[in-house]
């Protein structure tokens, strides 16, 4: 899913006509793709209640490298029969295809013509086509990989890549050591979450797909993808853990990464990180009968220089998120639900932002809340409904007035609902409706942003047919 | 260097050590992948998956070769066992059988004694109006089961009332059973699993 982010970034980039900006930020969850299917010879639903969401067995098969394989190899072994080359014989290629279809409550402004607006119901075709090699690439080595040309953007893009090496060990040679397991791993990836299980976070989180074009609030914890997030922004290394099927714990690091541009990186870039960012996961899940219940909590410790204009050099802004989660399944023969939810507190010291006036306060708070619900019969025809709000501290140059993407109050509180409801014709094909609605937007319902919209005004209906084969 | 520096360094060894040392026999890594879903016991924790502890080893060599060469064809089967089995050689499917035959059996589930009641019965009787014979004469007094009659004490209700579906409706093949539960209603079947997931 692509999100616009905007708001803040009016105040980081400046620019068009009526301080109309839109940011887009790159956060593409990626999804289940069937070259998994072809390599392990397993129908989605092993690994999907509904993609992309993950069943026990796909959290396993992820968390174990992606090798899992049932497909003749091509090996190599060496006279002392250490195996140098273990590959699928037909590599492990997908392709995602999104068409979309988006309409909001009140047409957006036109971007050049002032009083004019812009067409309302935007069909995207495609909102977003990936290429993934997902698979395996050695024992125990394997890779999630995705490119993706997207349609609103016009841009074809290195996206969601998650290669993991990941093995067994042996914690005891006692006969009842035998009922322990232990996975260790260690993850490559380029979004902080991307590497996660659970679907409770921004990589893989409800909702699994949104317009990429209508309105979004102003930010977003930063773990949640806000003011551009980490995703694709990052790229860094972790180390996990997984006991008995039931505890995982991880940590990573991440340093900047940026695709395009100005190398090394300067004052031409914008959100750079400074340093090593550290990210950390806990994980307690327990399985009983066809149910299994997750309690998490994550967090990173995320410092960033604002660049675009600004030297990467002094104190940088430092963004502090600590978050909760927690996920329900019931996977029956029939019927599936899943509860899905996070809650994440941020702190941030915008020393950067502060000092050069892009920020009014050098101290402030976020708060994201998300739930959601899901229900799926026979995994082809299901709905959710899906609760989300961002709180925080009012800020007069962070959230400054502006048509659209601004707040009137100086807020980013935002809220609202999505409902949504889905059918699979097919286990890889899936035709949605879904319908956002907005109580609160940047700060206020009506009026928002001092230009006359209501939060209402964003309510989007979104049609999508997305396809994987 | 820092002490935190040497800490990292310190920790960063131990577990590159620790995965270095990782479980690479055959039959162990095969035995993680089928543990995934039936438990590295064979017990197996969701009802979809069968528990194969205990279960007969000519059973599950049997039904492993059915897997591979595609020729029992039940919905979850198609789903999971077939790209599963698809590249277990004889001699492996031999190793698991033998491993998960040795498995101590989960311990029965003691649900609706009254439902319990009449699928003992059922299961130690057979109804001869509707021409089924007692399942224990092939299944054994205790459904202990025999050579390739399936064990069938302590498995979950669920998966067997599925059999019992797939195999009334054709869907997988099994050919003494098609007869004897073709007059079975649901509510038998469901007494019967209850029974069986009791023991």
């Amino acid at each position: 899913m692509r999100q616009i982010r905007i708001g803040r970034a009016s105040g980081l980039l400046g620019f068009m006509p009526w301080g109309f900006g839109l940011y887009v930020a790159l956060t593409t969850p990626s999804f289940a793709v069937p070259s998994f299917a072809r390599q392990t010879g397993m129908a989605c639903a092993a690994c999907h209640t509904v993609f992309p969401e993950l069943t026990p067995f796909g959290r396993e098969f992820k968390l174990n490298g992606y090798v899992l394989d049932n497909i003749k190899q091509i090996t190599g072994i060496t006279t002392e029969n250490r195996e140098t080359l273990s590959l699928n014989s037909l590599p492990p290629i997908s392709v995602m295809l999104q068409i979309s279809y988006t309409h909001t409550g009140a047409a957006l402004p036109d971007s050049a013509v002032q009083g004019a607006l812009a067409k309302d119901g935007d069909v995207l075709f495609p909102q977003q086509a990936s290429f993934f090699y997902a698979g395996k690439i050695a024992d125990n080595l394997g890779a999630f990989m995705q490119l993706t040309y997207d349609g609103a953007a016009d841009q074809f893009g290195f996206d969601n890549t998650d290669v993991r090496y990941a093995r067994h060990v042996d914690i005891g040679s006692r006969p009842e050591s035998q009922n322990h397991s232990l996975v260790l791993g260690i993850t490559v990836n380029n979004n902080p979450t991307v590497q996660d299980v659970w679907n409770t976070t921004q990589a893989w989180g409800f909702p699994y797909s949104g317009s990429s074009t209508s309105p979004t609030p102003a930010t977003s914890t930063k773990i949640d993808s806000g003011n551009g997030g980490l995703q694709q922004n990052a790229g860094g290394i972790g180390v996990y853990a997984w006991l008995n099927d039931c505890l995982y714990g991880e940590i990573s690091v991440y340093s900047a990464v940026k695709l395009g541009g100005v190398h090394p990186l300067d004052s031409t870039q914008s959100q750079v990180l400074h340093g090593v960012a550290p990210y950390w996961r806990l994980a307690y899940e327990k399985r009983w009968d066809r149910n299994s219940l997750m309690v998490g909590a994550y967090g990173i410790d995320a410092s960033i220089h604002p660049g675009n204009g600004l030297p990467l050099q002094g104190p940088p802004d430092k963004y502090r998120d600590v978050a909760g989660d927690l996920q329900y399944q019931f996977i029956g023969e029939d019927h599936i639900f899943t509860v899905l939810s996070t809650y994440i507190a941020e702190k941030q010291t915008l020393d950067a932002s502060f000092a050069n006036m892009l920020a009014a306060n050098d101290d402030n708070t976020l708060d994201t809340f998300k739930l959601a619900g899901e229900y799926s019969y026979q995994r082809t025809i299901g709905g959710s409904l899906a609760f989300f709000s961002t709180t925080g501290s009012g800020d007069a140059l962070l959230y400054a007035q502006a048509p659209v993407v601004g707040s009137l109050n100086n807020s980013p509180d935002s809220r609202g609902y999505i409902a949504e409801i889905n059918y699979l014709p097919f286990l890889n094909t899936k035709l949605q409706l879904q319908y956002t609605v907005y109580d609160k937007f940047n700060g206020l319902g009506t009026n928002y942003d001092g230009a006359g919209r209501n939060a209402s005004d964003n309510n989007t209906l979104y049609l999508l047919a997305w396809v994987n084969f | 260097m820092s002490s935190r520096f040497l800490a990292v360094a310190l920790s960063t060894s131990l577990y590159l050590g620790a995965l270095a040392h990782g479980a690479d026999a055959p039959l162990q890594k095969t035995l993680v992948t089928c543990g995934t879903c039936h438990g590295i016991n064979g017990r197996s924790v969701s009802p979809t998956f069968p528990n194969l502890a205990a279960q007969q080893a000519p059973y599950i060599e049997l039904q492993l070769k059915a897997f591979k060469e595609q020729t029992r064809a039940d919905p979850d089967a198609q789903a999971y066992m077939w790209g599963m089995a698809s590249q277990l050689s004889d001699g492996m499917i031999s190793q698991l059988a033998d491993y998960f035959s040795k498995q101590p059996p989960a311990p029965g589930k003691l649900e609706k004694p009254a439902l319990i009641a009449q699928g003992k019965r059922l299961f130690e009787e057979g109804v001869a109006a509707q021409g089924i014979p007692p399942c224990a004469s092939c299944h054994g007094a205790h459904a202990e089961g025999m050579a390739t009659f399936p064990r069938l004490a302590g498995q979950h209700s669920p998966y067997l009332l599925k059999q019992l579906l797939v195999i009334q409706s054709v869907l997988r093949t099994a050919p003494v059973m098609h007869g004897v539960v073709k007059n079975l209603t649901k509510d038998q079947m469901q007494a019967v699993v209850t029974y069986l997931e009791s023991l």
